[in-house]
């Protein structure tokens, strides 16, 4: 639903504009130029001129994950995601390489979920997924597992069982 | 073919220094073609290879201006378009004719120094738009729209001149046979174009090319000369999915516009002598005369003269239409003239279109002391 009405133009040889007009009586504005990039205009109410940014396409998708409220923090192996609708929940997921002193023990062995709360989502060994794995899914030294859970459930998990 | 290896490396270079100034690259490629040619250094001569290249960056430009074509968003937003449109022509095109013929240019070649007077860079005023983000500004949407009817009348006034000794009637009758002929394959080839045009193998590209040197090959028969040929395919293939004419011919149009531009460079002589004199005029009134229209523009569209002042610094530079103009029905003394005109004006056009919101605030700063703050943004 949109309160006010979101107008968009075709400019010839420039590209495509949206703007609207914010319940404030502030203005955005964005445009696709045909050169590829986005640029966003905002113009605060009563003021003359606009300031602007320009962004590759890339850098106007991370916005807009942004502003729908999906924020997506990666770093090397972990991936934290925060709905920010759903009271500021965030959720990580970690991939961990399974260690060859867990080899042979079954998620049920280890308790995983009991114990520190984390849940196993997805195993990688040797180029092939296994999705949802099963209470009964045995380990194998050098499989890769996808754990989902809150950061100190995955702390939990790394210390109770080491896995690195 | 060493000539065009040579003038090409150093257009490399040129492009990304002009890339990395954000200035346009026109004005060095037509610097870079007068050096190396007849009136400077001599290293470049234009051979039959330089000029088939040159021709083709012609056909493209115009095929791309029939591209653009956009009739029927004219008439959906006729009264902005039409007043500044009117405004734009009629004291561009005055003032050019008046002072070109008065500075001793025969009445044709006035027509055609007016012509390349009058019409803007509509490569330089987009891209500067683009550029110095400045298209959220009430006065882009006017400058967009200004852009788009200049093209037009480029395309009447082109389509005029282009008739030469024939019977205007006549002319215009085979005209409008070409354009009946495309239109109508295009709208009934409409689904087997946007077929070849979704491939995502060589097709497309090679499609857009042979159709556009088919269509220009065919001038010889019909009498009707190339220019008016592609652009009526351009046109007539706007019905169809323009954006994706454009994203095929574009590689095309890049090339061979910069061989264009430079050869263009390359055959000017200044043997015969230039007219320092005429070209200096002619230089200092072309960016006077879009002061005058754009701040009329500015005046009656935006209640602004202030306005007017960004009109101006986006539509200063004269370019790639000029040019052709110059190519196509210039003698060498207009093609000089000419070209000093688009050198001067793209480099003084460059400059005004990032600094003409600084004089804008300096001269409303100035205002402010005498006069209360005015309103200057409107919603509409």
């Amino acid at each position: 639903m949109f309160p006010m009405p979101l107008r968009s133009q075709n400019l010839p040889g420039v590209g495509t504009k949206y703007e609207f007009s914010t319940e404030k009586g502030d203005t955005v504005a964005i445009f696709f130029t045909k050169t590829g990039t986005v640029q966003m205009y905002t113009l605060q109410q009563g003021c003359n001129t606009p300031s602007a940014a320009e962004m590759t396409p890339l850098e106007a998708r991370r916005l807009g994950n942004i502003l729908t409220g999906a924020i997506i923090e990666a770093d090397q192996d972990s991936v934290d995601i925060a709905f920010s609708a759903l009271a500021d929940l965030r959720i990580t997921l970690h991939t961990y390489i399974i260690p060859a002193s867990i080899a042979g023990k079954t998620i049920e062995d280890l308790q995983i979920r009991a114990k520190t709360g984390a849940t196993v989502i997805a195993i990688s060994r040797h180029s092939m997924n296994i999705i949802n794995p099963p209470a009964s899914f045995v380990f194998e030294g050098g499989d890769a597992a996808l754990v989902i859970g809150e950061t100190d459930q995955l702390k939990n998990l790394e210390r109770e069982i080491s896995v690195d | 073919m060493e000539g065009i290896v040579l003038a090409l490396f150093i257009c490399l270079v040129l492009a990304l220094i002009s890339k990395y100034l954000s200035v346009p690259a026109i004005p060095f490629y037509i610097l870079a073609g007068v050096v190396l040619g007849k009136a400077g250094l001599g290293l470049v001569a234009s051979d039959e290879i330089s000029h088939f290249f040159s021709q083709m960056g012609l056909i493209f430009l115009l095929f791309f201006m029939g591209l653009g074509l956009k009739i029927d968003r004219i008439v959906a937003n006729r009264s902005a378009v039409l007043t500044s449109g009117i405004i734009d022509l009629n004291v561009n095109m005055i003032i050019g004719f008046a002072a070109s013929y008065l500075l001793g240019f025969t009445l044709i070649e006035s027509l055609i120094v007016a012509a390349a007077f009058y019409v803007s860079s509509t490569a330089m005023a987009l891209t500067s738009l683009i550029d110095n983000r400045k298209l959220m500004m009430k006065e882009a949407d006017t400058i967009i729209w200004l852009m788009v009817f200049e093209d037009l009348v480029m395309i009447i006034f082109l389509a005029i001149i282009s008739a030469g000794d024939q019977n205007l009637i006549i002319f215009a009758v085979k005209i409008l046979f070409v354009l009946g002929i495309l239109y109508t394959l295009a709208h009934y080839g409409k689904e087997f174009l946007i077929a070849i045009l979704d491939r995502d193998d060589e097709l497309p590209i090679l499609f857009t090319f042979a159709a556009v040197l088919t269509t220009a090959s065919f001038s010889m028969y019909l009498g009707v000369p190339e220019t008016m040929m592609v652009i009526a395919l351009g046109a007539a293939f706007a019905t169809t999915d323009p954006d994706a004419f454009e994203q095929h011919a574009r590689p095309f149009k890049d090339v061979f516009l910069v061989v264009f531009f430079v050869f263009f460079g390359v055959t000017i002589n200044l043997s015969g002598g230039a007219d320092w004199f005429v070209i200096g005029v002619i230089c200092i009134l072309a960016i006077l005369s879009k002061l005058i229209s754009g701040v009329l523009t500015g005046i009656f569209i935006h209640h602004s003269a202030l306005s007017g002042l960004e009109i101006w610094g986006n539509t200063i530079g004269r370019g790639e239409f000029s040019i052709a103009l110059a190519v196509l029905y210039g003698s060498p003394l207009v093609g000089t003239t000419i070209a000093a005109m688009v050198i001067v004006t793209s480099i003084v056009g460059a400059f005004m279109a990032k600094y003409a919101t600084f004089l804008r605030r300096g001269i409303v700063g100035l205002g402010r002391r005498s006069a209360p703050p005015r309103r200057v943004h409107t919603k509409h």
